[in-house]
């Protein structure tokens, strides 16, 4: 066979290994990774990327919190190290929040990969390990004020040389660990990523040629873009805006800092460029976002009104002009804290999408819950243990469709990265007591919103907490006449039963031996007037216990008889 | 003196065939219409033709190799049985809840539906009870609480009950004393326990099994008394073994059970034939391609061995064909690697609301069937598109057992897609024929290609009654020059059934630290988990002639995930953490210093068949076989003059360019212009592109 079906052929088996290898790599970071939360259930990100730092190809599984990060950090690299002083075999490691990383837990490993003693392409993973420092185990700080109180900073430093591990730099990280064996198994799965993701890439390049595999990205990268840019012109014309405000930061108790977003869409293949200047300045507290992070917030839901089957590379970034201004909550000045920034991320996306539905009225969504970190830890003791998880809630009403439940915000990719509770159980001094579907917690509304989820841990040994809940002052807001979901709660039960509050955004909370931690996530707003529902809708709400009997009576005028 | 004869039976969505293989090698082979609502009986039907053609006793009959759908389609269709749930008090929603993972394009979309959940919040009960991961009782069961639960059940009227309590892999107790509870209350039901079904750690994974498990379990039941009634009063009482995903077959007794197990056999018994003629020709790398009526599965055997993965996902989504690991509901058990689509014979044509032309997934199966079968069918099918463009014969199809009738199959043709389309019956036809093509290439990119594998490196075995009409025209899509048409390709999966060993897989999650496991201890462990692979197998205690393999999985201090370590000898049992080591460094590039434990051990039960002889060997001939001329078409312009040879005539010693047509009793072989065959010695037909 030659001719154009033969290049086609090739052209897309190709692609196919490109992805093939991100993936694999991510598979065996995921395999390898010591840290419960990436072993048992989070998807580890890996991409390839060329000589100048494009995004070639992301591992399809990968959290897209991470997706613009390996993107962004790469060229800090490329500015620290000559690229003609590098050699086979050596891997580099950073976590700067403010050239490119996200914060001191996010580990971004590269390696480059040689063709004829040249640097070609470049591999890199990225999780979050299971502890580096700071003022509380496991990265969740939300009472940090500065960067320097969330965990050891890392410049783009060498973390093997010519395929010698750097011991110095081991020793550092280990030192500044409360888990050292783990932190130290975490770098390990990060650096088998990069691994094999580069051996994948030598034997394309064997097999193909370096400069026809060259040549067979180039195309790949171009005809992404392309097709971002065809999609963005089906837009309709126009400057839409929107905003979210968030509950707090957790220290600044009169604040609610709002995120806002001016998207200028004109119709032709200039792309789209979303200004996000007017979010109001940056935080006291951990909430702020490295600008790696609010462009994947921004990219991430524009992403959300094109064909969804775009490969994820760099010519999904090159129509999309992102603005943020120096010292705001989306690009802070250093030592601004960073390590909450899922919450201003997570605004970023509802913002986005709020102002871009009116473009595609289709796809108006009510808001959703936002993830529910939390940590437990025994961090003094001779044994240290370490849980860092977390719980989702429902999401937001779609026009035409309820929001689905306990599955947390749009782009979180789903649950099957919240650990299986055996497991847990298994390796660590607690017991889970409840975890059920939260009834009458989604917004009601023409399309109601998703549930939120409680869960009960007791403790069995003296723990310390810390929790990072958001839209717990502030309800995911219906749409339409929607009305809002529930609000999330954190508290504790103690042993005689009396309940003790906790704050939504704390650190290094106590809990005694045999106290249980209730949380509760919340539920989406609602999407249209409740009274528009069909019948047959809240009846079965009613029949299965998503809505109770009451409510149902109060939000929708409908008699049920209730669940058995 | 007994002939030591086989039977291998395997149904599908349009036709069942069984094939009888004699000591000797010689087969008898019947192709029959399935009954979809009483599938045994067309299994009946088709053995007493071959016990007939065989004039062999019934009772020569050493054995009964089963394939079936009926686990496939219960769970396709979430027609099992009406199932209660019952779990541990405050986890009731655990199903409920889900885990299921947006993947790939559908991370991207606001709408996205989540999959339904499984069970009605009617259907669930919780147990008051709880013990810890170490097996230690933090709740006992107390008789109120069971009482109530058994109550709930029964008033819940179910045909089977799921039973997944935490942790039951660890202390299997309390799963055990709800089980004796309900079946003392409710001799009738059928239950299923998790510690039984799969006892290893993850609730969600073991409890969605579980459930799966007792959705089909009571129809497999029924279904297998019928057929081996109906055996038996043919006067076969020779023990019936039932397919399975993993490649292996299992004793029918315990089928029920593991019902879960066959959910992907149809498609495992076509890569097993694969495998066999893989390492028959000496070839490293084989694409099997098995087109049946309803649907068309391909999968891919590198070095004589098909890939196997641990889980399978009902409803699963993505690329990898819908393989995405955490999309869908898992179901815990061994299943060949492969990708299916829904183009076969029977896939109906149609035109969507933006007049474009489609094929699939519907099928019209084995009723009405194909227009040209002159059962009612009025819409067209692939079959009646290959019998217009001259591809079937109407009289020489089946061996001239079954007649297709060209008239209303241009009918069907004419009313459905020609006429609003505006074009002949004819180009109609073609175009039938090169989407269904297209849909199951799709099977063959999604184990190839988008595993960054190129088919071009592979040879393509095709089966399956319409399999070898179609793979020449895809082996030239993909650059693929060889193609290979066993004999009797048309039931190579009721032949690939036939060789397949007796095996079962157990494993039983046990945590402990790499140095506290005696080789005492390991012998005593490893003793109990046999006794469940064997029961699982459907063997006894002492049956002997059995290859035991047992397997350590290994992992660091703090990890998820295990490599399994071969265990040669319960002495040597302290140099699996060494080995533990070595392996990881070569899987992985890096070698951690942590400390390592052991986390599941498992036992892997192989009971070698004596394998028929695979082929049928054939005396060469150099004269062509006799050939008749029809018109065929290969494009859409016009007809060809085509050669028409009956595959009975054809010897090896010859070789024909095609066009040309090679009729066999259950197959049809169509090649083209441009690619010529040959037969070989073991009767296979080879076709290559012309140099």
């Amino acid at each position: 066979m030659s001719g154009p079906n033969a290049d086609r052929l090739e052209a897309e088996i190709l692609r196919h290994a490109l992805r093939v290898a991100a993936e694999e790599a991510s598979i065996v970071v995921v395999h390898s990774a010591h840290s419960a939360m990436i072993a048992e259930g989070a998807d580890a990100c890996a991409g390839i990327l060329d000589r100048e730092g494009r995004l070639v190809t992301l591992s399809t599984a990968t959290n897209l919190m991470h997706a613009a990060s390996l993107r962004c950090s790469l060229p800090a690299i490329l500015e620290d190290h000559d690229l003609e002083a590098m050699a086979p075999g050596d891997v580099f490691v950073m976590n700067d929040c403010f050239r490119g990383g996200i914060h001191a837990n996010d580990l971004v490993v590269f390696r480059p990969v040689f063709r004829e003693g040249r640097v070609e392409w470049w591999t890199g993973t990225l999780i979050h390990v299971s502890d580096l420092g700071g003022s509380s185990a496991g990265g969740i700080v939300p009472t940090a004020t500065d960067v320097f109180a969330e965990g050891l900073q890392l410049p783009p430093v060498r973390l093997y040389a010519g395929g010698e591990p750097v011991a110095d730099l081991h020793q550092i990280l280990a030192l500044n660990s409360r888990t050292p064996d783990r932190v130290m198994g975490d770098v390990g799965a990060l650096v088998a990523g990069v691994n094999v993701a580069a051996e994948r890439m030598e034997g394309l390049a064997e097999r193909y040629g370096t400069a026809r595999l060259r040549a067979g990205i180039e195309d790949y990268l171009a005809g992404s873009e392309t097709r971002m840019r065809e999609e963005l012109a089906k837009l309709a014309p126009g400057t839409y805006r929107g905003e979210y405000r968030i509950d707090g930061d957790g220290l600044e108790p009169d604040r609610q800092p709002v995120v806002r977003v001016c998207a200028e869409v004109g119709g032709g293949r200039e792309g789209i460029r979303l200004d996000f200047s007017e979010t109001d300045d940056q935080a006291l507290g951990a909430i702020n976002a490295g600008f790696s992070q609010a462009l994947t917030g921004a990219l991430y839901a524009v992403r959300c009104f094109v064909d969804p089957s775009i490969p994820m590379n760099e010519g999904c970034f090159s129509p999309v002009d992102v603005v943020f201004r120096k010292g705001s909550l989306l690009d802070p000045h250093p030592p601004a804290a960073c390590g909450g920034r899922v919450v201003s991320v997570t605004a970023v996306c509802e913002a986005v999408v709020h102002a871009l539905s009116r473009a595609r009225p289709e796809l108006a969504t009510a808001a959703s819950s936002v993830i529910h970190p939390f940590t437990l830890a025994a961090p003094s003791r001779l044994e240290p243990w370490l849980l860092l998880s977390y719980e989702y809630g429902g999401l937001g009403a779609r026009r035409g469709s309820d929001g689905p439940d306990a599955t947390g915000a749009f782009f979180l990719g789903g649950r099957n990265v919240v650990p299986q509770i055996e497991p847990l159980e298994a390796s660590l001094p607690i017991v889970f007591e409840r975890q059920r579907l939260l009834p009458d917690s989604g917004g009601a509304g023409q399309w109601r919103g998703g549930l939120g989820v409680e869960t009960r841990i007791r403790v069995l040994q003296e723990t310390e907490l810390a929790v990072r809940s958001e839209r717990v002052l502030l309800p995911p807001k219906g749409r339409e006449g929607g009305q809002d979901g529930t609000a999330g709660t954190q508290y504790v039960i103690e042993e005689g039963g009396g309940e003790r509050s906790l704050p939504a955004k704390g650190a290094n909370l106590q809990m005694a031996a045999n106290e249980v931690l209730v949380l509760t996530t919340s539920g989406g707003g609602g999407l249209g007037a409740p009274g528009d529902r069909a019948a047959e809708a809240v009846a079965h709400d009613v029949e299965e216990g998503f809505v109770s009997a009451e409510e149902a009576e109060a939000h929708y005028g409908v008699r049920g008889s209730g669940p058995r | 003196m007994s002939e030591a004869c086989v039977l291998g039976a395997d149904i599908g969505g349009t036709f069942t065939d069984v094939v009888l293989t004699r000591g000797d090698g010689r087969l008898h082979v019947a192709k029959q219409l399935t009954s979809p609502e009483a599938p045994e009986r067309s299994v009946l039907e088709a053995v007493g033709r071959v016990l007939a053609e065989a004039a062999i006793a019934p009772g020569e009959i050493e054995r009964v190799v089963h394939g079936t759908t009926l686990a496939t389609n219960a769970v396709i269709e979430r027609k099992g049985a009406r199932v209660a749930f019952v779990t541990t008090e405050g986890f009731g929603d655990l199903l409920r809840i889900g885990r299921e993972a947006r993947v790939e394009d559908d991370r991207y979309d606001l709408h996205f539906a989540p999959a339904p959940p499984p069970l009605e919040r009617a259907a669930i009960f919780e147990l008051p009870e709880r013990v810890s991961a170490r097996g230690e009782v933090l709740r006992p069961v107390a008789p109120p609480g069971l009482e109530a639960v058994v109550e709930g059940v029964r008033a819940y009227a179910p045909e089977a009950v799921a039973i997944c309590l935490l942790h039951a892999y660890a202390h299997p107790g309390h799963e055990e004393a709800l089980e004796e509870a309900l079946r003392a209350a409710m001799p009738d039901v059928v239950v299923v326990r998790s510690s039984r079904v799969h006892p290893e750690m993850r609730e969600f994974d073991r409890a969605s099994t579980t459930l799966f498990t007792a959705e089909v379990a009571p129809l497999m039941a029924r279904y297998l008394a019928r057929l081996a009634s109906g055996l038996e009063s043919l006067g076969i009482r020779a023990p019936l073994q039932i397919m399975e995903s993993s490649g292996g077959v299992m004793a029918a007794s315990v089928a029920a059970e593991r019902a879960v197990a066959t959910l992907e056999s149809g498609g495992a018994a076509g890569v097993m034939a694969a495998a066999r003629f893989a390492g028959f020709y000496e070839k490293s790398r084989v694409i099997s391609f098995d087109m049946g009526g309803t649907t068309a599965k391909a999968g891919v055997v590198e070095k004589g061995r098909p890939a196997v993965v641990r889980e399978l996902h009902v409803g699963g989504r993505g690329s990898f064909g819908g393989r995405r690991a955490g999309t869908g509901m898992p179901i815990k058990t061994p299943t060949i690697d492969l990708a299916e689509v829904g183009a076969g014979g029977g896939s109906i044509g149609w035109l969507d609301p933006e007049g474009v032309l489609r094929v699939g997934p519907r099928s019209a199966g084995a009723s009405p069937g194909p227009a040209c079968y002159g059962q009612g069918g009025l819409e067209p099918t692939v079959t009646d598109a290959n019998l217009v463009l001259g591809y079937l014969s109407p009289e020489n199809f089946a061996d001239g057992r079954f007649a297709l009738d060209p008239a209303p199959a241009r009918r069907a043709l004419e009313d459905r897609i020609a006429s609003p389309l505006g074009v002949s019956v004819e180009r109609a036809a073609w175009a039938m024929h090169e989407a269904a093509s297209a849909s199951m290439a799709s099977a063959i990119h999604v184990v190839t290609v988008q595993r960054g594998l190129d088919p071009r490196d592979h040879t393509l075995v095709a089966f399956g009654g319409a399999g070898p009409m179609h793979v020449v025209g895809i082996a030239r899509e993909f650059g693929i020059d060889q193609v290979i048409a066993p004999t009797h390709a048309g039931v190579a999966s009721a032949i690939g059934m036939q060789a397949t060993d007796l095996t079962a897989e157990h494993g039983l999650t046990y945590l402990v630290s790499s140095d506290a496991l005696s080789p005492a201890e390991a012998r005593a462990r490893f003793a109990e988990v046999e006794v469940a692979a064997r029961r699982k197998m459907g063997v006894g205690d002492d049956e002997e002639g059995l290859e035991v393999g047992r397997l350590v999985d290994a992992r660091f201090v703090g990890q998820a995930h295990e490599v399994s370590i071969p265990l040669a000898s319960f002495d040597v049992i302290g140099e699996i953490p060494a080995r533990f080591r070595t392996r990881y460094a070569e899987l992985y590039g890096v070698a951690p210093a942590g400390r390592v434990e052991f986390a599941a051990l498992r036992v892997r039960l192989r009971r070698p068949v004596d394998r028929p002889p695979l082929v049928d060997q054939v005396a060469s001939a150099s004269e062509a076989p006799p050939m008749e001329q029809r018109l065929a078409w290969f494009g859409p312009e016009a007809p060809v003059e085509t050669g028409v040879v009956r595959r009975a005539d054809f010897r090896p010693g010859v070789a024909l360019s095609g066009p040309v047509i090679i009729e066999g009793s259950v197959e049809t072989t169509v090649v083209p212009p441009g690619w010529n065959v040959r037969v070989d010695l073991a009767a296979s037909l080879v076709i290559e592109r012309d140099r």
